[in-house]
């Protein structure tokens, strides 16, 4: 193996024109390996005579080497080795460290596992957030980056900073277990940040994801799905058809008192509810749910004014107070009043005859931001059924597809018919 | 650590543009390493109540250190007008922000914040009301029965000074209606994928 020095010299002569640079690689890759660990304490001081930005493949190999080296971090001067790692993240260049993605992994790895021992998640944050765009492909990638920078993000109760990556639609999954994190993770996200539609979607594809045996994180999301369904739409729904055959069979066994706060719910009464959530409060707290599940208790009183609306045009504050269980007509008008600010109904209170009269949706859908709005929507739209018959194209001319359906085929007919070739795309003529 | 950006923003007086500005510093100054005891805490909380983003100023409070907590009594004042926000105690807000001393960096930002919360809340009372007792007024208002009246009646409100009560003037809805040509190309490459 070459010296120390010797490697440093050719990283900074290698990093101009990417034919150095894969030559670059090529050397690395030779030194790479436990020796380069075993030397991992003196790799620091000459860390500083490399650039993240112009140095990034070579920079990485010397700091994975460090990272990954299993000595205790606080021997490279600890907090500040940490800033080396979040610099470099920050810094580096996308195009080189793509060049040898599971080592840049590795150190977002480690850094994260640092943040967390440090009990310092915020740290993790920035640099983090930076490393998914440059280890992405494109933005519609799932990294394994994508849900420890959430993890990150909820532990330091920073959700709008894992809002600026949850708004990427992501098309491409490499390992199922990155996608029922991030899933998982983000759907808790859009919780603490009352976005429970967006929470809901999430989830749903966490539970709905194909599975061939059941898993701890997509039970966890059912029962929090569970209950955000409870909040948004009142009931929960049943699985759908694409849902994986082992989630359908037991799922629900795993989660057995959020179907019972379920049935509880969809008979409408206020108190029997509550004492329901009194009765099981422990277990939900041990889920680390009580305060969904307190959420869903008070959305009750919002459903039932929500439910009376379609009954009545106006309603004195007495009779909802009677009918929605609570105590004063005072404490009506104030819920009501909360509703019309949060946009959940639309009414008008009349104090003076302790009446609320109940509108219908004033929108009318003329105007120039709701045709924006259309307009944006069936543009997405658009874009993606174009995606979707993109995908689907090229599915059909996957090998393994074909010769699926060639086989099937093939036994019921025993030869081919030349009908047969209509079916297979174009692209192969 | 670098705090110009938000003092400059603080006279400016571009409030709204406060708190995504001090999140993203927070950030940055974190991932270095830096000690936040200089932190300018308790204009980042009253940044967050002032876009009425009352998720973020509950988590930025959890976040905080016991000790950060109970050593600053201007930031446990900022955080008692997040807990009225927070509680629909449309009135404790008022009295909250007006019943403390508050620093010179702070008092504008504060005067600034009770502006915007009166005007919001007097558009709430609008849409949400038909009549409201002037005592109602003044209590949401924090302003004394005169001065609510006096509030409401420049808006169009009338008083039925017998009853004591207001009857409210709704705001015409103002939408706009006009649509320009580049909506028929987009229907026509609607059309024109749907066909395909």
């Amino acid at each position: 193996m070459e010296s120390l020095e010797a490697l440093v010299a050719h990283i900074q002569g290698l990093s101009g024109s990417p034919e150095e640079v894969a030559h670059l690689h090529s050397l690395l890759k030779q030194a790479d390996g436990d020796s380069l660990r075993a030397h991992a304490a003196a790799l620091v001081p000459f860390l500083a005579y490399l650039s993240p930005e112009t140095h990034s493949l070579g920079y990485l190999y010397l700091l994975e080497a460090c990272a990954t080296s299993g000595s205790n971090l606080s021997e490279f001067g600890g907090g500040d080795f940490l800033v080396t790692i979040a610099g470099f993240l920050t810094a580096c260049s996308a195009d080189q460290i793509r060049l040898a993605p599971d080592k840049f992994l590795n150190v977002c790895r480690v850094l994260k596992d640092q943040v967390m021992q440090l009990n310092m998640p915020i740290r993790g944050i920035a640099p983090l957030r930076a490393a998914v765009r440059k280890i992405q492909s494109s933005p519609e990638q799932l990294t394994p980056v994508h849900a420890d920078y959430l993890l990150l993000c909820l532990l330091a109760k920073q959700y709008m900073a894992g809002l600026s990556i949850l708004e990427d639609d992501i098309f491409e999954v490499d390992q199922p277990k990155d996608l029922f994190l991030y899933c998982y993770y983000g759907g808790m996200i859009y919780i603490g940040l009352k976005k429970f539609p967006k929470a809901l979607e999430l989830l749903h594809n966490a539970v709905t994801a194909p599975m061939s045996m059941l898993n701890a994180i997509a039970v966890e999301a059912y029962k929090k799905y569970v209950l955000v369904s409870l909040i948004v739409n009142g009931q929960v729904p049943s699985f759908p058809k694409y849902t994986s055959v082992s989630a359908q069979r037991s799922m629900k066994n795993h989660a057995q008192i959020y179907v019972e706060l379920s049935t509880s719910y969809s008979n409408g009464r206020y108190t029997d509810l509550e004492t329901f959530v009194q009765a099981n409060s422990a277990t939900f707290q041990s889920d680390n749910n009580l305060g969904l599940v307190k959420q869903v208790l008070s959305s009750m009183y919002k459903r039932n004014i929500q439910r009376l609306t379609q009954t009545y045009l106006t309603l004195s504050l007495e009779d909802i107070a009677r009918s929605v269980q609570l105590e004063t007509p005072r404490d009506a008008e104030m819920h009501v009043l909360r509703m019309i600010e949060d946009g959940e109904i639309h009414a008008t209170i009349n104090q003076k005859d302790g009446m609320v009269s109940f509108h219908e949706d004033p929108e009318q859908y003329k105007s120039v931001e709701m045709v924006e709005h259309i307009d944006s929507s069936i543009q997405r739209l658009t874009a993606l059924s174009k995606k979707l018959a993109s995908i689907d194209e090229n599915m059909s001319c996957d090998p393994a597809y074909l010769m699926k359906t060639g086989r099937d085929r093939g036994r019921f007919d025993g030869r081919f018919d030349y009908d047969d070739y209509d079916s297979v795309p174009h692209k192969f003529f | 650590m670098d705090l110009s950006a938000v003092q400059a923003a603080l006279s400016d007086k571009s409030y709204s543009a406060l708190a995504p500005l001090c999140d993203e510093l927070l950030l940055q100054a974190a991932s270095k390493g830096a000690t936040t005891d200089e932190w300018p805490y308790s204009v980042h909380l009253l940044a967050h109540l002032y876009v009425n983003d009352l998720n973020s100023a509950r988590f930025f409070w959890k976040s905080l250190p016991q000790e950060v907590k109970e050593t600053r009594p201007e930031l446990a004042a900022v955080w008692r007008i997040g807990q009225c926000l927070w509680n629909r105690d449309y009135a404790g807000v008022n009295t909250a922000a007006q019943g403390f001393e508050w620093g010179p960096d702070l008092a504008e930002f504060i005067t600034a914040f009770l502006e915007s919360y009166r005007q919001r809340i007097f558009k709430l009372l609008t849409s949400a009301y038909s009549t409201i007792s002037v005592a109602d007024v003044a209590h949401f208002m924090g302003m004394s029965e005169e001065d609510a009246t006096n509030y409401a009646v420049q808006y169009g409100w009338s008083l039925d000074a017998a009853t004591r009560m207001l009857t409210v003037k709704k705001l015409k809805a103002q939408t706009n209606q006009k649509l320009d040509a580049s909506k028929l190309q987009r229907l026509t490459e609607c059309v024109f994928h749907l066909e395909h």
